[in-house]
């Protein structure tokens, strides 16, 4: 009776669900959260990243091709939108002069 | 990868990949897609999947009709759900002249056979009955415009041509242009060299320095866009609503999200896709207002794309005297998901030569040089 | 299927007052000082509510708000953490999802039909004509809660407020690190701010069965610990502590800015330096059924049992290796609770010795294979083919750092398989950043006391960035 073994429980994303997108060719942790949902729920991945990883790293050869979870973004926790509704008008940060992704590239497939 | 194609394209987002959907639709399938990282990466992986046909240019509305019919058949041909809702969009108008500004779109659009209507406030209120009418002149609604959701519309594309024989290379970074003789002869990749006579330069915020590996300068300029998106919540809202004033926009996606953003007219052109605290408020603020019962719905997430904006709003078409070869099809400033299927298609026609279209002309680079320039101005977000 | 127990004699959380409220039919009574899940699980209530695609039945898990296997609809306001939101008089409750209901749901049988999975990307694609037709049907499902309406949403909205706050040091997290950086930095006189989500500061010390070992190698139990910590915490007016204040987002393009929100209040907190001391979540273990109701990270149900004295469910089951899992199994017992066993590695030692002494069963060598059960466990399956009866299952299993905000900021992480993504610092505390520092469970696994002395380190560090920047600042303007 329904035995999915399941990696993200906000989404019902299941062990199933990961090879097949593996197999889809979705190798890197990014392209497999979106064709899956991992990491796209109420909780933003805190249940399920580590898993993930954990079968990419299984996946692709080791830890070291894991380099990045998903990105991070905000909010923490979901909020409602009143908290911020009172905030007025948060100063514009200057960014024309910052890198674009400050991130690391994500497993394998990159030659960087 | 293959060392040869008869074309490449740069840039897998849905103006890449509505091209070679068409080419291949067609019978051209020695192509090769060009992308950076993985589909998904750029704007066409960001943004909130907004179809509409209400512009004011009468090219923008042709075309925006003609990428409606294709998006609601693209599920079926490429067996992939794009989650396409037809829910309307609702624009709001809270000053006289925007309110004309409405009237007159409105009146091209229905030219067109596009039903949108002008109302007043208090029948907006029958269809999004949580809408704050204070301060609002009038409204514009147009029940055929929708949402979608783009990660599936670009895989669908992308499994489509590649069942047929294109290339698609992720992870896949464009280093140089190998031109002789002013014309194109090669692309140079970090996976290595593609021989190849045609390249169309479909990168959107990239597309500039694409285009300067050609030693072309392109008007374009990327500009960050946020984005937030809520809790999941049973459906309550039916259309895209959109404030003019402000440039907000948010609509409920099929998974019941509430999904949107906000202009913010101090926002310098840049490359940085970060989040700020600065979005968040604004938008919070804008939302509350224009709908005060969302200031319960809690945001989850919010995150941030390009714009690939030129200074008119209209798109860079068609190829430029000086290089050879080498076609623009970028410049799409935050509405390419709703014009690429019609691009793509009277782009692919014109590439295999079998019809020409006046886009090619009209939105050529040279424009700018020329001066004829006619402004589009109804953008969001 | 859930029942009280009685508090350990040195239990040290006050439950607040009785109080009365109402679950969809039900009167229920609770604390106020206790959370909404703990008085359901008590009066029985085992479904909390059903997933978003399968609708498989769900209930509380981690008890911290880490995950989303609680949220139930409260006075009104949909998707709420029950293991957050402490009970209310008058309070009206009431679970989300399903038809007819949470408890008996007819959507569940998508599950059953599809053994494998849903296709959702190529399901109803034959046709245009049935994709719209399927699009209507699939928005009529979504969502998990419906949106408050405009009152209860004017409501809020009316009680939020906006502060702007710069104090010298801002940390994140008031469990062991951050509790002994924020002391070290308050020690050398500068202004602290500590954000802590839950109600009370503490983290892991707050555990009925955590030890730590103090100074002098003296063992004590996490209460303990942290009734010797406390007077000093307290007797510190540099030390502003805000319980109950979420971190939600950190950016460090220009300066340090920390937006956190309290339950009615947003606070932008602009440092000097900032500390994060985030710990880590429990993530548990991937294997079918690991999403019944009833299934519980190690700590939740410490929590659950040991400061709200409350029992989910007997027989009760622990899978774990660790001292916390082996001693909280024999306290357990000791507080009369009917454990159905331990499925350990653990072979031997003290701990081992006394579950056995106690004639609990010891499942040692065997590992947990699968959780059976339909609207909450029933059987745990081991890989010795055993099935032990188990309506209640605490798993221990290694934690997972909580990276997120610094990694949100542009911080680097760092992936092991044994824990997961943890942030990157040196062993002074110092990231790559200037002016930030993290210590604790969100850089690696690491027992207690190792987590206190790098939150201690971090917090000098703090201090002595802090000290040189005032003589850089006193240099140039004297100049």
């Amino acid at each position: 009776m329904g035995a999915k073994t399941l990696v993200c429980r906000c989404e019902d994303v299941s062990l199933l669900d990961l090879e097949e997108a593996y197999k889809e060719g979705f190798r890197d942790m990014e392209s497999l959260k979106r064709y899956t949902g991992y990491a796209t729920g109420f909780c933003q991945g805190k249940g399920c990243q580590a898993h993930v990883a954990r079968f990419l790293s299984q996946k692709s050869g080791g830890d070291d091709k894991v380099t990045n979870p998903t990105r991070t973004r905000p909010l923490l926790h979901p909020t409602p939108v009143a908290m911020f509704a009172r905030a007025g008008e948060p100063e514009l940060i200057d960014v024309t002069r910052l890198e674009a992704d400050t991130q690391k590239p994500q497993t394998g497939e990159d030659a960087e | 990868m293959k060392d040869r194609a008869e074309l490449v394209i740069i840039g897998g987002g849905v103006v890449g990949l509505s091209l070679a959907y068409h080419l291949a639709r067609l019978g051209m399938t020695d192509v090769a897609v060009l992308e950076q990282r993985f589909l998904c990466y750029g704007a066409s992986g960001r943004n909130g999947g907004g179809v509409r046909q209400q512009w004011s240019t009468e090219d923008h509305i042709r075309l925006a009709k003609q990428s409606v019919k294709h998006f609601r058949r693209l599920a079926k041909e490429t067996q992939y759900n794009i989650w396409f809702r037809q829910g309307g969009y609702l624009f709001l108008a809270r000053d006289a002249e925007t309110a004309a500004f409405l009237e007159k779109n409105a009146k091209l659009q229905n030219s067109y056979k596009i039903p949108t209507r002008v109302l007043p406030p208090s029948e907006a209120k029958r269809i999004v009955p949580d809408l704050n009418t204070d301060g609002i002149e009038v409204c514009a609604y147009n029940p055929t415009d929708g949402v979608l959701f783009p990660w599936p519309a670009l895989w669908g594309m992308a499994k489509y041509v590649s069942k047929r024989g294109v290339e698609i290379n992720t992870y896949t970074q464009v280093l140089g242009l190998d031109i002789q003789g002013g014309r194109i002869n090669a692309v140079v990749t970090n996976k290595g060299r593609i021989a190849t006579r045609r390249v169309v330069n479909a990168a959107g915020a990239w597309s500039s320095q694409i285009a300067r590996m050609a030693g072309l300068e392109l008007p374009n300029k990327p500009y960050r866009h946020e984005i937030l998106v809520s809790e999941p919540l049973k459906p309550f809202l039916d259309p895209m609503v959109s404030d003019l004033k402000t440039g907000t926009y948010f609509s409920q996606t099929m998974r019941g999200e509430i999904l949107g953003g906000i202009s913010d007219p101090l926002e310098p052109s840049s490359m940085y896709t970060g989040s700020s605290f600065r979005f968040l408020a604004r938008m919070c603020a804008s939302m509350s207002k224009i709908m005060p019962r969302l200031a319960g719905v809690k945001v989850l997430r919010q995150w941030a794309g390009y714009y690939d904006e030129t200074p008119d709003g209209q798109p860079v078409l068609g190829q430029v005297g000086e290089v050879d070869g080498f076609v623009q099809m970028n410049g799409f400033g935050g509405h390419g998901f709703m014009l690429a299927p019609a691009i793509g298609e009277i782009t692919a026609k014109w590439l295999l030569r079998k019809s020409d279209h006046e886009v090619f002309c009209k939105y050529n680079l040279d424009r700018f040089s020329k001066g004829e320039i006619q402004k589009e101005t109804f953008v969001i977000g | 299927m859930g029942r009280r127990i009685n508090f350990l004699d040195d239990h040290p959380f006050d439950r607040g007052r009785k109080v009365r409220f109402q679950f969809e039919k039900q009167e229920i009574s609770g604390y106020d000082r206790e959370p909404l899940a703990a008085a359901l699980i008590a009066s029985g209530v085992r479904v909390f509510g059903r997933s978003i695609k399968y609708h498989r039945p769900r209930g509380p898990h981690c008890m911290r708000a880490h995950c989303s296997s609680c949220l139930m609809q409260v006075d009104g306001m949909p998707n709420v953490r029950s293991c957050q939101t402490m009970c209310r008089e008058g309070m009206s409750v009431e679970r989300q999802g399903g038809w007819p209901g949470s408890q008996w749901d007819v959507y569940r049988t998508v599950d059953w039909m599809t053994p494998k999975t849903l296709e959702h990307h190529g399901m109803f694609t034959q046709s245009a004509v049935i994709n719209r037709a399927a699009m209507r049907v699939v928005r009529s499902l979504s969502g998990l809660g419906m949106a408050a309406d405009v009152a209860t949403a004017g409501r809020l909205d009316a009680q939020v407020g906006f502060s702007r706050v710069k104090p010298d040091v801002v940390v994140i997290g008031a469990g062991v690190s951050g509790l002994a950086a924020a002391l070290a930095v308050a020690e050398s006189g500068f202004q602290v701010l500590v954000i802590e989500r839950e109600g009370l500061p503490g983290g892991r010390l707050l555990d009925g069965s955590v030890q730590f070992t103090g100074d002098g190698a003296e063992i004590l139990s996490g209460w303990d610990a942290w009734r010797r910590i406390r007077p000093a915490w307290d007797e510190r007016p540099q030390i502003q502590l805000h319980a109950e204040t979420t971190a939600l987002a950190v950016f460090l393009e220009q300066h340090i800015q920390v937006l956190a929100c309290g339950s009615s209040d947003c606070m932008e907190i602009l440092p000097k330096r900032l500390i994060v001391c985030t710990g880590a979540y429990e993530q548990g273990l991937v294997y079918p059924g690991n999403d019944l109701p009833g299934i519980f990270g190690l700590r939740a149900l410490d929590r659950l049992v040991f400061r709200y004295g409350v029992v989910p469910g007997e027989p009760m089951i622990i899978v774990g290796e660790s001292d916390q899992a082996l001693r909280l199994a024999l306290m357990m017992a000791e507080q009369g609770v009917r454990l159905g066993g331990v499925v350990t590695q653990r072979c031997d030692g003290e701990l081992v010795h006394r579950l056995m002494g106690r004639n609990i069963a010891l499942y040692q060598g065997r590992k947990l294979v699968r959780a059976h059960g339909g609207r909450g466990i029933q059987r745990l399956e081991l890989d010795s083919q055993e099935q032990l009866d188990c309506r209640a299952l605490g798993i221990d299993a290694p934690s997972s750092p909580a990276y997120e905000l610094l990694h949100q900021a542009g911080c680097d992480v760092t992936f092991r398989s044994e824990s997961g993504f943890m942030l990157i610092s040196d062993d002074e505390g110092r990231t790559r950043r200037p002016h930030v520092f993290a210590a604790g469970r969100c850089t690696g696994t690491m027992p207690l006391e190792e987590a206190r002395l790098q939150g201690e380190r971090a917090g000098l560090a703090c201090v002595q960035s802090l000290k040189s920047a005032r003589i850089q600042t006193r240099a140039s303007s004297s100049r």
